[in-house]
């Protein structure tokens, strides 16, 4: 298999996991908290592999991860004091611990490929390069392998978990009724997406984990309000992002991550305005179309009642964007009214249509 | 050891970054006020976008790279406020909360404007100078210039006589938006002008910080002047010095020392400032408050 191919597959996998951690998030209204992670746990891998000196290490995972939940912590303490709000204290915690990381790695790690942009967009071009070979045989690039068992297990946590887990993030009240502990939930939450953007970092750097954990649960969110279509359907965005991304990429002769990272943020957009129910065009058109019915109905009632003057209040009624003119033409297109010696009179058609929008609207009231 | 402090960049570097600390702590009073901390991260990351679009821009119009402070810093802004007015719109008009429309606005504008940066980096083909250009995700305080601080020094003295002038405003709006919608106060053009200040704030910092870590810049100075204080005036001003203390100091320290990139030793600094102010403070700070029944 090609180079291409792998990395398009570690790329995919970690889009995957990466949405599926931001829908919780993001339903949540936590989503900033994926930010201050990824910059958070810099500091705790920075340290261990200055110490093992080994990038398969799995203490570099635990530390790094260990690493964000100690930024979680230390911003629920400055909120604990109730000095900070939760906006002030995630900033401070995860910018001061970035720092730390950043001034440790440009003056103990400077030789090895663990400078600034990597922290920034990862090694995802030569991640592909990495494989993991037991006795022979190839199974492909660690870190893919690595993406692939997160998954298996953010996977097995939702299938088994989901009741408790929708009850735990929707409703915490009842779910301590139940017992449930929502705190310990989401704590242990926390710490899978805390081991997601670990896993991810190396591969992804902090600004491609940060769009893929919003941007597709984001628009899944537009399109849908059933948390397993949520899943789904985010876990299908960032799967194409990484597609869409990759490709671009390829063409532009840049490293794939920032790629990936602006086209989630596209697609968002796209889906935000051509949704074919909940979209920005569609709405506004909907809109517009109540609004002219109504006009219409209005007009034939005028022109019933022999109030055509009135034709002059239409624009202050209508706002500018619909014109009297246009109503006419539209009624006589319907044949809802024809022009008898100067004056418009309502055809049959038009009548009966006046009675049926007339009756709609005493049973509304 | 003490020889650089008579050097003529170093001194222009830590003066301005001692006033790009003051002004983006004085002005990130009314973010913190507002709760808006992390809105303050998003502009940054999203000005990204602008700096490096407006210097492509320049260079396809006149085929020269031009790293002034006096292009970047319009582009920059124009990129934050787009990014804002965007998500103030996701936000109003779709059931997207705040937090996802921010982090989308990162995916957007902080991964277009680095896919941007690195294109005009590209290994063949690179656009004239360039060099220099992804300082600004990192901050480079060494790289500022006469013209860069006069630049600097012009935005802070607009954004002083703005907040000078409709103190009154500004102070009403931050405190009691509802009431001063109810007295009137055209709301969308003072939203504008605070979201212009905030802008400020943030852009001619990017200099010196870089867009990662902007919002400490903003917010720490404002956090730890908030303990002492109960006034907004005097809030305003100690944030004003916290910044320019810790920036001028921070940016002395990465002058001084090799391997000390000026963004996160700043950072550190104000760190350690919110911390002290925090544990210290009288009556608000956590070790010297009185216990009180109201908490």
């Amino acid at each position: 298999m090609s180079l291409e191919f792998w990395t398009l597959a570690i790329a995919v996998v970690t889009a995957v996991s990466c949405s599926l951690c931001g829908s919780l998030l993001v339903v949540n209204r936590q989503a900033m908290i994926s930010e201050g992670l990824n910059h958070a746990l810099l500091p705790g891998l920075a340290f261990a592999f200055w110490i093992w000196r080994d990038y398969n290490s799995p203490w570099l995972l635990f530390a790094a991860a260990s690493s964000g939940l100690v930024m979680v912590w230390l911003s629920e303490a400055f909120q604990r004091t109730k000095l900070l709000d939760a906006d002030a204290s995630l900033g401070i915690a995860f910018a001061g611990m970035f720092s730390l990381g950043v001034l440790f790695v440009s003056n103990f790690l400077k030789q090895t490929h663990f400078h600034q942009d990597c922290i920034v967009e990862g090694n995802l071009a030569i991640a592909s390069l990495d494989r993991l070979k037991i006795s022979g045989w190839d199974l492909g690039p660690k870190s893919w392998i690595v993406m692939l068992l997160i998954l298996a297990f953010q996977l097995l946590f939702i299938i088994v978990c989901y009741k408790e887990l929708k009850v735990a993030l929707f409703d915490p009240e009842l779910a301590s009724r139940f017992g449930l502990r929502p705190k310990i939930f989401h704590l242990f939450w926390l710490s899978i997406v805390s081991l997601t953007t670990v896993a991810a970092f190396n591969v992804a750097g902090s600004i491609l984990i940060v769009a893929l954990t919003i941007a597709p649960p984001a628009a899944a969110y537009l399109v849908t309000t059933r948390l397993h279509t949520l899943l789904f359907v985010s876990a299908l965005i960032g799967a194409a992002s990484a597609f869409v991304g990759f490709y671009a990429s390829l063409s532009l002769d840049v490293a794939p991550t920032s790629p990936i990272a602006s086209s989630s943020g596209i697609i968002f957009l796209l889906i935000l305005f051509f949704a074919p129910t909940n979209g920005f065009i569609m709405t506004q058109w909907g809109h517009w179309r109540r609004n002219r019915d109504t006009l219409e109905c209005l007009v034939l009632q005028w022109i019933q009642d022999g109030l055509q003057e009135r034709s002059n209040i239409l624009p202050k009624i209508s706002g500018s964007c619909i014109k009297w003119e246009y109503i006419l033409n539209q009624l006589k297109r319907k044949a809802l009214i024809t022009q008898a010696d100067g004056h418009y009179v309502l055809t049959s058609a038009g009548r009966m249509k006046l009675t049926a929008k007339l009756s709609e609207f005493s049973c509304v009231e | 050891m003490f020889e650089f402090l008579g050097d003529y960049t170093v001194r222009i570097v830590v003066l301005s970054s001692a006033v790009i600390g003051a002004t983006s702590g004085a002005l990130g009073c009314f973010a913190y006020l507002r709760r808006q901390s992390l809105v303050g991260d998003v502009i940054s990351h999203s000005s990204l976008l602008g700096i490096v679009g407006f210097f492509w821009l320049w260079f396809i119009f006149t085929g020269d790279g031009n790293k002034s402070l006096w292009l970047l810093i319009p582009g920059a802004m124009a990129a934050s406020i787009a990014a804002m007015m965007l998500t103030q719109w996701i936000t109003k008009t779709t059931k997207i909360k705040s937090d996802a429309s921010l982090g989308v606005m990162l995916a957007i504008f902080f991964g277009s404007g680095l896919t941007l940066l690195r294109w005009i980096q590209r290994s063949s083909n690179p656009i004239p100078g360039q060099a220099g250009l992804e300082n600004y995700l990192f901050g480079m305080a060494a790289a500022t210039t006469l013209p860069d601080l006069w630049m600097i020094g012009i935005l802070s003295v607009v954004s002083l006589i703005c907040l000078v002038t409709c103190w009154s405003r500004l102070k009403l709006l931050t405190f009691d938006p509802g009431y001063a919608a109810g007295l009137g106060l055209s709301s969308n053009f003072w939203e504008l002008l605070l979201l212009s200040l905030l802008v400020i704030g943030i852009v001619i910092g990017l200099q010196i910080a870089g867009v990662v870590l902007m919002v400490a810049l903003l917010i720490a100075p404002a956090s730890a002047a908030r303990q002492w204080t109960n006034s907004l005036g005097k809030m305003i001003f100690l944030a004003a010095l916290i910044g320019a203390v810790c920036a001028g100091s921070g940016a002395l320290l990465s002058a001084a020392q090799k391997g000390m990139p000026t963004g996160p030793v700043i950072v550190l600094f104000l760190f350690l400032g919110v911390l002290v102010s925090i544990l210290f403070a009288p009556k608000r700070g956590v070790l010297l408050r009185r216990r009180s029944i109201v908490t």
